[in-house]
């Protein structure tokens, strides 16, 4: 399935674009998306490990589960006011 | 009334207290977050602040309304603003209204602490040196066992049949 993955704060540092396409294997998890973009950096991996994720407005766990079209959203450490 | 608490203009006092009067009230509490020159040292030029505004814009709600019943006050509202900022500007603007000064002083702290560590902004610090930095900042990843605990606690066997449940259940 394809999916997009939206990246907020440091995570953009670590991709080519705000939003990122990834094909994955059905079916799957958040935790199947984030391991395939962790294999791409290490310091991205790393990150991801700190990351919250978000699909609409709705938190979602890391066995949730994902459907074509989801835009998963990456919340790394927030630092507001 | 209803109005963005993430906004991209200049934040006003004025627009936030406005409506909020009570003569029950005797206490009004404001904080401003507003933006240094400094930070661990290195000299800031100007920052800029992100968000996932869908979730963010929930979230505050549901923190105003979780502050006002812990510290039972009738009145807490909280605008950030995200975009560029430079030195002086202020980043976030909460009140609070309630009888007495001293629940407006624990509930504007708690309110503001709240915002800052919970909600989805990020803050990228620009140096004197031409280098740019993401603020350290407090992991939230827990936030949605949270969630899920609160809204399925009587049914974990299967997500969307929780999801549903929960929905409907009044």
């Amino acid at each position: 399935m394809q999916i997009q993955v939206l990246c907020y704060g440091a995570t953009r540092r670590h991709v080519a674009d705000d939003v990122i396409e990834l094909a994955l294997a059905e079916p799957a998890t958040v935790a199947d998306a984030l391991n395939t973009l962790a294999s791409t950096s290490n310091e991205l991996g790393e990150l991801l490990k700190q990351c919250a994720v978000a699909i609409g407005d709705e938190l979602v766990r890391r066995n949730h589960p994902l459907h074509a079209g989801d835009e998963l959203a990456l919340l790394p450490p927030v630092a507001g006011g | 009334m209803d109005f963005n608490r993430i906004q991209t203009t200049p934040l006003s006092l004025d627009a936030l207290l406005a409506g909020t009067e009570s003569p029950e009230c005797g206490a009004l509490t404001v904080f401003s977050g507003t933006v240094r020159d400094h930070h661990e040292g290195r000299s800031v030029l100007r920052l800029k602040y992100t968000s996932h505004v869908p979730l963010a814009e929930r979230m505050i709600r549901e923190i105003e309304q979780a502050t006002c019943a812990k510290f039972d006050v009738p009145l807490c509202r909280v605008v950030h603003r995200i975009g560029e900022l430079g030195i002086g500007e202020s980043a976030i603007l909460a009140i609070v209204r309630s009888g007495h000064r001293a629940e407006a002083f624990a509930a504007l702290k708690y309110l503001v602490d709240q915002v800052k560590h919970r909600v989805p902004l990020w803050k990228e610090e620009f140096y004197a040196d031409g280098s740019s930095a993401f603020v350290t900042g407090c992991c939230i990843a827990d936030e949605a066992d949270d969630a899920h605990e609160h809204e399925h606690h009587h049914d974990h066997a299967h997500h969307h049949a929780a999801h549903a449940h929960a929905e409907t259940e009044t």
